[in-house]
């Protein structure tokens, strides 16, 4: 079927293809230039109203045969787009003018039409290869969008080797369904999900017996894709700028663009860094006395045993540091990149390889991503287009073992309770001695286990674009495109026998297998339609399908064979799978008008159906508008007036969110007994009618440019309704169920963006470029059909989320002397990030960023660990309240308040700073180019949070981040780049 | 002319696209309820049976550990549950809570068994590939199972009640008080009856069911169960006459009847309720009384083995509950030696005296003990029979219940100061 449509458009294009007229051409040649006498590399020259053009080799110079009286159009980023009408010279010189503001960034805007930002009628974030990874790198692609999207509050769920990052743009979007955004990489939807290894197995986290639990810390899969790649992210916030992605787009939506060639000279660049990695705070452990350690035991007789003990290793020097044995080693990263680009006019491409390999500050653990992309972009005729861009990736985590858990088996957990006068420390054999502290003895832990994530991926997208209809005044365009992404994912978590706490299971083995696929593809028709010179009208419509298949097999083996880890090597083994699949079609039309180039009006609908949805045959319909009136363009305001550039917009959009998989259906439970099989009715009730949630989203703001385009200001407001938000309740269990699904309530977040785009020095030497950026956001649950419902966390005594309506949907309440209150919210009270490049004489470049999250609080159970372990180490210390050491004082506090838990994670950090130097030889060496530098990432944090970092979520990327129960801490790392082109 | 062309090529391409690609994939990982409804056959009835069998076994250690507790027959001491010894307990202020395990995970799982045992009753009813009289073989284990569970929720709510009907989860019946909710796991029981007469059993049942696994043996099961709640209801005629139907027998092995078996087996159970001897940590030890008031020779005593002593919180004991003696031992859902005791128990109180001393003795010598040698008196024999009750079905949910139907919690010991001996749970928060 699939098949049939694409070699039906394809036969109509070339039917087509004759009949586009050719008009009477003449070679003129040309030079681009920066205005400072700089040639412009890759500068764009497209003939106005056609597809053709050429770019600009290194020299700055174009060949290109154009119509005598033809116009064309200049485009390069980061500079103002020209438009120069011929008029009979063959040799042109042209100054480019910076576009400090990006006012002629390309934004795409709709499912295949793009629009300048100039006329951009929502707010939309562009991250450029730059911000995103030429400051200081980072382990994986979703650590390096953190600190740099206005609107986002992102957090890392864990400090482990291979990330695991949360976004969520502009507030809490959902309470149980996904609150992530959708990833698009060279328009193929590429896959996020997070796939536990069953370690819940191992530490009982959550009760209940299961292999799985959402606190086994998996990493998100879009932590695969390589930054090096990227060309620019552009990020969609909410619906309104969204909406035409329709039933994913409720979380937003962030279009990755991955570099594409450029036509002349191959260019070929190496690139190498090298780096390591220490933790970011170690918190410190308590300094026993004989007395303090005789404390640790409410029996008299035990306690003298402590004591004993306690001397004993203090005469012998046998006091250790045991957090920084664990934490505290030093990690090493190299990374290389090799890329390899070039072209004609007819055909360009990009071709990368990159290696990285980085250890992490646990022993046994790091990550290794290697990439290899080809990207292809071929003009077939004048008329038609074809980009395809493949990659290959092949990933791998050694994530350790941290978080919570209730079998006393984390590093952690296992730490918090074992004091410094305690031998862990193996003997002359190698043999660990048992912790009679802990269940685990965290040294024996970290050397014989492993949990390793291995991911070998492909993802593949195709582009056609074919120019099938033109006249004067109307050009029609075919824009498919499409694409998969196929991973295979291996998860091995091994804890051999020999383990302390292998005593009884003798050993346990967990082998995960999955295979995900996900498919999608968008045909469209685009219609440019120049009714007269003040009046342009883009139609698009088009149809798209998303289909995923995702098969996970979990094998959990006990009794395993000493030195095996197959599963068939093992006493005992249970076995089980997950599949899901969905199938989400749409059907969109949008009409786009430009009116005096001034006026932008778009309105579109999108038409959707999902198999997740109750009744997978309703088709759900999403409309959007939005408008735009650029003031200076339209001659209202003076261009060379105070204001160089004024705009004012507004838009609207509506998306939703799928329910889960399978949330329609009453599963059966398979209950076997005596060998016979059995089918036992799940806890969980379906609702056959259950309903997506349903957002719409109200955006309206002010963009301007004052001192000739020196400082470019952009303030947005929006309001955004999350209608019908997924919920499960508790109905009474003697229904035979424990939770069911139901549409709960609404919520709505409303918040402000501020950005700021300035040049404050621009000297023949200096150049400084700033982006400030301010924004806030707070939701409020407006209706909820069911009582106040804790979530996430660990009740009122240590701090809980409570979705109540009237209250904030990130609330965290607990225990107080006089009832249940609010201590805090998840929900910063702002944040505001700045970032920077500051060039000296074109050669020497200094790039940082900061980024300060004001407020918001965590519920930090690290410290309380570390407290009933009575290893904290401020324990002693008696700064709360005089006369009762603190660490007496905290856990006196457990069933009295939780305001000792609930704790303000607001931060300032450097995130990255990075110093480049660039020497650039003549174009007859050999090497052409030479770049130097040095960069730290989060070197700088401060921060009051007592625990190890205030980024954590001990829940991964659901509703209730910032739980911080003994993840794996944050790390900070240094890194030195060395980079050659030639 | 040629757009044309290519305009309706377009649209009709897109309809035949959107005409052809719905999709609805079912679910992929398990049946649904949905699957069941629509025309089950009999493998899928028998896999709702086994379902329903298999599932009476979840929390049934929590069970035992709730009725043992507060009856007074065992401590559970557990490193990391506190609430055991606490709430159940009664220590100091701590009460009994509607929202935590001890209730609402074993309301919970007899209940699923219910709502199990309700789909399949319409799943039988929808099939069209089963005969009648199949369906009735369905139905009437289903009724009997649906009773059973319910009993067991009742017990532990009492005079609190319970949900009879709950067929449809979105519409359950009342909470029903404890005589009429009695009465109506009675009548469940007697349709249970009604359908198992003349019906033809085709599914499989465990070997807990070993020889009742045909219609008459699951008859003479539910009538078992039948004789049991007519004592409860102090219905004793009727509760002889549910015995003469059921596999009741003064010379039939005190053990004969129906089990929750367990294995090792994929997707099969532990048993709970089984503890190492000696154990540390996890333990489950007999009240000190179990040992203190036992006759001299009475062989009852090799079911509390002595042990380290093991205390906890006040608490201690040096007798482990040794009555679950594997992983895989049976646990017993009703059985002869609890026929024979209710035999006794129902002639008590129809003033037959010398047939209830005959089923006494019957107890008595299976037990290495003499013959009856007290006052034949009503009150007596009341005694003597809550002892044999007490003594021959330790650890099997029924001390608790006995000494309540007879108004003795009074008599039960009281271990630490201000502890309490409570009469009943109080309903699972999600029913209020």
């Amino acid at each position: 079927m699939r098949k049939n449509k694409f070699i039906t458009a394809l036969l109509l294009l070339i039917a087509w293809m004759p009949l586009v007229s050719m008009a009477q051409l003449k070679p003129i040649t040309g030079t681009i230039q920066d205005g400072k006498g700089h040639p412009i590399f890759g500068a764009s020259i497209i003939i106005l109203g056609t597809t053709q053009g050429t770019v600009t080799d290194e020299s700055g110079k174009f060949k290109l045969n154009a119509p005598d009286n033809g116009t064309l159009v200049i485009t390069s980023t980061g500079y103002k787009s020209q438009v120069l009408k011929l008029t009979g010279s063959s040799e042109l010189k042209i100054d480019m003018q910076e576009d400090i503001g990006r006012l002629d960034e390309v934004v795409v805007t709709g499912l295949s039409t793009t629009i300048k930002r100039r006329n951009l009628a929502n707010s939309v974030t562009t991250i450029n290869a730059t911000q995103l990874n030429g400051v200081a790198p980072s382990q994986t692609f979703d650590q390096a969008l953190n600190g740099k999207i206005p609107g986002a509050t992102i957090n890392a769920n864990t400090g482990a080797p291979g990330g695991g990052e949360s976004v969520k743009l502009r507030g809490v979007t959902s309470v149980y369904g996904n609150t992530q955004p959708l990833y698009v990489v060279d328009g193929v939807f590429v896959d996020n999900t997070s796939t536990s290894a069953g370690l819940n197995f191992i530490t009982l986290a959550a009760s209940g017996g299961a292999l799985t639990s959402n606190q086994d810390n998996p990493s998100g899969r879009i932590s695969d894709i390589n930054a090096e790649d990227i060309e620019n992210v552009e990020i969609l916030k909410g619906a309104s700028a969204a909406a035409i992605y329709g039933s994913r787009a409720s979380g937003g939506v962030i279009i990755i663009t991955t570099k594409k060639g450029k036509a002349g000279r191959t260019h070929i660049t190496f690139s190498q860094d090298l780096g390591f990695i220490k933790v970011s705070k170690l918190l410190g452990v308590r300094q026993f006395t004989a007395q303090t350690a005789a404390g640790l035991s409410n029996d008299s007789l035990t306690g003298l045993k402590y004591a004993y003990e306690f001397d004993t290793a203090k005469t012998n020097g046998k006091l250790y540091d045991y957090e920084k044995e664990i934490f505290g080693n030093t990690g090493f990263a190299r990374n290389t990149l090799v890329s390899v680009s070039g072209g004609n006019e007819k055909t360009t491409f990009y071709l990368s390889a990159g290696v990285k390999d980085e250890t992490g500050i646990v022993k046994n653990t790091g990550y290794r991503n290697t990439s290899l992309r080809f990207n292809i972009d071929h003009h077939i005729s004048d008329n038609v287009r074809i980009g395809i861009s493949t990659n290959y990736l092949n990933t791998g985590a050694d994530r350790g073992f941290s978080g919570n858990d209730n079998a006393g088996v984390t590093l952690g957990i296992a730490l918090s309770s074992t004091p410094q006068f305690t031998q862990l420390h193996p003997d002359q054999y190698g043999n660990y001695p048992n912790n009679p502290f802990a269940a685990s003895n965290p040294l024996q832990t970290i050397a014989l286990m492993k949990n390793h994530e291995g991911v070998n991926r492909f993802i593949t997208g195709i582009g056609l674009e074919a120019v099938f209809q033109r006249s004067e005044k109307s050009i029609t365009k075919f824009i498919g495109g499409g694409g998969f992404d196929f991973y295979s994912l291996q998860t091995n978590v091994l804890f051999p026998s020999e383990l302390q706490f292998q005593s009884v299971n003798k050993g346990t083995s967990v082998q995960g297998f999955t295979n995900n696929l996900n498919i999608n593809f968008i045909t469209s028709l685009v219609n440019t339609y120049t009714a007269s010179k003040d009046l342009t009208l883009t139609t698009s419509a088009g149809f798209t399908q998303e289909d995923g298949n995702y098969n996970n097999i979990l094998d959990a083996a006990t009794q395993v064979i000493s030195g095996q880890s197959n599963i068939d090597q093992a006493g005992s083994l249970t076995a089980t799978q997950f599949r899901a699949q969905f199938q989400n079609q749409g059907i969109y039309v949008q009409e786009e008008a430009s009116i005096i180039e001034s006026i932008t009006a778009t309105a579109g609908v999108r038409f959707d159906r999902s198999s997740n949805n109750g009744d997978a045959t309703k088709f759900y319909v999403y409309p959007k508008a939005g408008l735009s009136w650029n003031l200076t363009h339209s001659g209202l305001l003076d261009p060379n007036g105070f204001f160089s550039n004024f705009k004012l917009r507004a838009a609207y959009g509506e998306a939703n969110n799928t329910p889960a998989y399978g949330s329609k259906f009453t599963s059966m439970n398979v209950s076997n007994i005596g060998g016979l099989p059995g089918s036992l009715i799940g806890l969980q009730e379906g609702q056959p009618n259950i309903e997506p949630e349903r957002q719409s989203e109200f955006e309206t703001g002010i963009d301007f440019s004052v001192l000739n385009g020196a400082l470019n200001f952009e303030l947005t407001y929006y309001k955004k309704n999350i209608y019908n938000f997924l919920m499960l309740s508790n109905p009474p269990s003697s229904s035979g169920f424990s939770t069911r699904w139901l549409n709960a309530g609404d919520l709505r977040n409303q918040g402000v963006e501020l950005s700021l785009n300035a040049r404050p020095v621009t000297t023949r030497n200096i150049v400084w470029n700033t982006t400030l950026n301010f924004w806030l956001n707070r939701s409020l649950v407006t209706r909820l059909i069911i009582p106040p419902t804790p979530q996430g966390s660990f009740g009122y005594v240590l701090g809980s989320y409570q979705i109540q309506q009237g209250a904030s949907a990130t609330q965290i309440l607990g225990l107080s002397p006089t009832g249940i209150v609010k201590w805090g919210d998840a929900e910063p009270i702002f944040q505001m990030n700045s970032y920077n490049e500051i060039t000296f004489q074109n050669k020497i470049s200094l790039r940082f960023l900061l980024h300060w999250k004001n407020g918001g609080q965590n519920v930090n159970l690290t410290n309380l660990e570390n407290d009933f372990g009575g290893t904290s180490a401020d324990w002693d210390a008696q700064t709360i309240q005089k006369g009762v050491p603190n660490g007496a004082y905290r856990i006196s506090q457990v069933g009295t308040s939780a305001q000792e838990f609930v704790q303000n994670s607001g931060y300032v950090k450097l995130r990255e700073i990075g110093l480049y130097y660039s020497f650039s030889t003549t174009s007859g060496n050999f090497v052409k180019g030479l770049r130097l530098g040095v960069s730290m990432t989060n070197f700088f944090v401060w921060t009051k949070y007592t625990s190890y970092d205030p980024e954590v979520s001990n829940f991964g990327t659901g509703f209730s981040s910032g739980v911080d129960v003994d993840p794996y801490p944050a790390t900070k790392r240094a890194d030195f780049h060395i980079s050659l082109d030639f | 002319m040629k757009k044309k062309i290519i305009n309706s090529l377009l649209f009709i391409s897109a309809g035949t696209f959107f005409v052809s690609c719905q999709k609805d994939y079912g679910n992929l990982n398990s049946p649904t309820v949905q699957s069941f409804l629509s025309n089950a056959s009999a493998a899928d009835l028998n896999n709702l049976v086994t379902g329903s069998e298999s599932g009476m076994r979840t929390n049934s250690a929590l069970y035992l550990d709730d009725v043992g507790t507060i009856g007074r027959e065992s401590y559970r001491f557990s490193a990391s549950e506190p609430r055991y010894v606490t709430d159940l307990l009664g220590a100091g202020s701590a009460v009994l809570s509607n929202s935590n395990f001890y209730i609402t995970n074993t309301w919970a799982a007899r209940y699923r068994v219910v709502k199990n045992c309700n789909t399949l009753i319409q799943a039988a009813k929808n099939s069209t590939l089963i005969s009648p009289t199949e369906k009735a073989g369905y139905t009437g284990f289903a009724r009997t199972i649906i009773a059973y569970q319910l009993l067991l929720n009742l017990n532990l709510t009492d005079s609190n009640g319970i949900r009879l009907d709950v067929s449809n989860p979105n519409a359950l019946g009342p909470i029903v008080q404890l005589i009429p909710a009695l009465n109506g796991i009675q009548s469940i029981l007697d349709s249970g009856k009604t359908d198992l007469q003349g019906a033809t059993v085709i599914f499989p049942l465990s070997n807990g069911f070993a020889r009742f696994s045909d219609a008459a043996g699951l008859l003479q099961f539910n009538r078992a169960l039948s004789a049991r709640v007519e004592v409860y209801l102090s219905n004793w005629s009727a509760a002889l006459t549910a015995l003469s139907e059921s596999f009741y027998g003064l010379n039939l092995p005190f053990n004969l009847g129906v089990y929750s078996v367990f294995g090792t087996g994929s997707g099969d159970q532990l048993n709970p309720a089984f503890i190492p001897q000696d154990n540390t940590g996890e333990v489950r030890v007999a009240n000190p009384s179990y040992a203190a008031d036992i006759l001299t020779g009475d062989d009852r005593i090799s079911k509390a083995t002595l042990r380290p002593v093991a205390s906890l919180d006040g608490l201690s004991s040096n007798r482990d509950v040794w009555v679950y003696t594997s992983s895989t031992a049976p646990m017993a859902i009703i059985r002869n030696e609890e026929l024979i005791l209710i035999y006794a128990e129902a002639n008590i109180q129809l003033n037959n005296l010398p047939q209830a001393v005959v089923a006494l003795n019957v107890i008595r010598a299976g037990h290495n003990l003499p013959v009856y040698s007290g006052t034949v008196s009503q009150p007596s024999l009341i005694n003597e029979m809550l002892y044999e009750r007490r003594y021959s079905l330790f650890m099997e949910g029924h001390r608790w219940i006995d000494v309540r139907r007879y108004n003795l919690l009074g008599s039960l010991p009281i271990d630490r100061p201000g502890d309490d001996v409570w009469t009943e749970f109080p309903l699972p928060v999600s029913e209020q």
